[in-house]
């Protein structure tokens, strides 16, 4: 993530870089910015409201940054309401990518985060507890994307049902309950459809060591499509390499250090893929979700 | 968008009704493996039973659209259930499959003819080590794959990916193997030769002066 938002900073593009991972924050560290003076935990205990005011600069060009340090232990996660605040408060904020860096597992915060964003992007490592992660992260966003596009409170059971992986219903997947709420409810149906055609996360396979590895991208696209419906689009891959390890100690990310590893060639493609305007969907915003 | 139950052969398989027989045996190639018993692409989500019986499934669809014969039968049923027909009503013949050449051709890529563009957005023009491999992966060949078709002892293939270029034989020798490296990647050989050659001579070059320089 802090690459990806460096490799897009180093294409000219004015871009914020917001780590949300207020348990687990580390982006400032990526980026080189040892204590961040401000962070995202001043606004979620009302300590500042103003979101312009906890931006730090980074060590790269047109790269900022708002940490999450020194938050509260007790209370890492925003209120719902709160959380509302801040995104009106992206939405709104001058850069021309906002990339929120998103915590692992699939609190509802995460979720919202991933949901609210242009494009959401997965990251994936070829290992059974990546892919796991993943998906019931995907399951997750999946059914509180559609609960959220459908009104009628039949429906809606219907859908908490299937959230249940032992559901008395014999619903096994996404496609089967889009069968049942056509039965159900055709208007209803025909707005799950709608819903489900943009729902479209974006894929990227990382510690990639074998050409094996790069078709496990391929497959998840399939297994999106059988499924969930959903047509996932695969960005990229990234290669597993020493040199982002060494740039992980030096604290600088790998597209600055060492941008001619191999990792680094990859993270730019995947930037200049997300920057390029020919893609329909190009908006400044962008969500990471680590599984 | 049907549940899997309803899917038809093509929508299983993820190609058109159009689709060439290299299409369906690609398609057939990278469903077989994403829905492998072990594959990591299902893992966690799909119930062994479900996985049973969508690769058996996919089988199916394969024999039925690798068969010119059943698979014009089937396009047929399709178009009786008011789909539309495929435009070619053509027969379809598979390539024959000739006698092995000796000339190393350049391998199909497994779907990963995506990413092909980025490669090109990259625009130079120097070829060494590290981007002959990134185009080996994106064509998802392991260079063992690699050293079976160009029948180039796999660990000289390393060594010219990591521009081990003292341990690599004569110049001769190397250019040839670059040649069937770029070959088999669906490199472009004008392109190649002489940005890896350039890269190996003025190598050997500079180490040749540094052990002059340095007698130890």
């Amino acid at each position: 993530m802090a690459n990806l938002a460096a490799a897009l900073a180093r294409r000219g593009r004015a871009v914020l870089a917001i780590d949300v991972d207020l348990e687990g924050a580390n982006l400032h560290t990526c980026l080189g910015v040892p204590s961040p003076r401000a962070s995202l935990a001043d606004f979620v205990a009302h300590r500042e409201e103003d979101l312009a005011k906890l931006v730090v600069d980074t060590p790269l060009r047109n790269l900022r940054l708002i940490a999450a340090t020194q938050g509260h232990l007790g209370a890492a996660q925003p209120s719902h309401f709160r959380r509302e605040r801040l995104l009106q408060a992206i939405h709104r904020f001058p850069a021309d990518f906002v990339l929120l860096d998103l915590g692992a597992g699939t609190h509802p915060a995460v979720v919202d985060y991933f949901l609210a964003a242009d494009e959401g992007l997965i990251v994936l490592s070829p290992e059974p507890t990546s892919l796991e992660n993943a998906y019931s992260f995907l399951r997750a966003a999946f059914y509180r994307r559609m609960r959220e596009a459908l009104e009628s409170r039949a429906v809606r059971r219907l859908i908490a049902q299937a959230m249940d992986q032992r559901n008395e219903r014999g619903i096994r997947t996404p496609l089967d309950l889009l069968r049942e709420i056509q039965s159900l409810d055709p208007a209803e149906g025909a707005h799950f459809v709608a819903a489900l055609q943009q729902f479209r996360p974006k894929l990227v396979v990382n510690e990639v060591r074998t050409s094996e590895d790069i078709k496990l991208g391929f497959a998840v696209r399939s297994v999106c499509k059988k499924y969930f419906g959903i047509e996932a689009e695969y960005l990229g891959y990234v290669n597993h390499d020493e040199a982002a390890r060494r740039s992980m100690l030096s604290r600088r990310p790998l597209v600055e250090s060492h941008p001619a590893a191999d990792a680094a060639v990859y993270l730019a493609r995947i930037a200049a893929k997300l920057a390029d305007p020919r893609r329909a969907s190009a908006q400044p915003e962008l969500r990471e979700s680590r599984a | 968008m049907k549940p899997l139950g309803e899917q038809n052969h093509y929508e299983l398989l993820e190609v058109s009704s159009e689709a060439d027989a290299a299409e369906i045996e690609r398609a057939y190639r990278m469903a077989q493996a994403a829905y492998a018993t072990d594959s990591l692409a299902i893992y966690s989500l799909l119930a062994d039973e479900d996985a049973v019986s969508l690769r058996e499934r996919i089988e199916l669809a394969y024999e039925v659209l690798s068969d010119s014969e059943r698979r014009r039968a089937y396009d047929g049923s399709l178009a009786g259930e008011s789909r539309p027909p495929p435009s070619t009503g053509l027969a379809f013949e598979p390539e024959q499959e000739g006698p092995v050449r000796s000339e190393a051709k350049p391998l199909a890529p497994i779907g990963l003819a995506a990413f092909d563009e980025l490669e090109a957005e990259a625009g130079s023009s120097v070829y060494d080590g590290a981007r002959l491999r990134r185009a080996r992966m994106r064509r998802g060949l392991e260079l063992d794959q690699l050293a079976q078709v160009t029948k180039i002892n796999p660990t000289y293939l390393r060594f010219l990916e990591e521009e081990r270029f003292d341990d690599l034989p004569a110049a001769v020798y190397v250019r040839g193997f670059v040649g069937a490296y770029a070959r088999c990647c669906g490199l472009d050989l004008r392109a190649v030769v002489p940005s890896y050659m350039e890269r190996f001579e003025t190598g050997r070059i500079a180490r040749k002066r540094s052990r002059q320089g340095h007698p130890f």
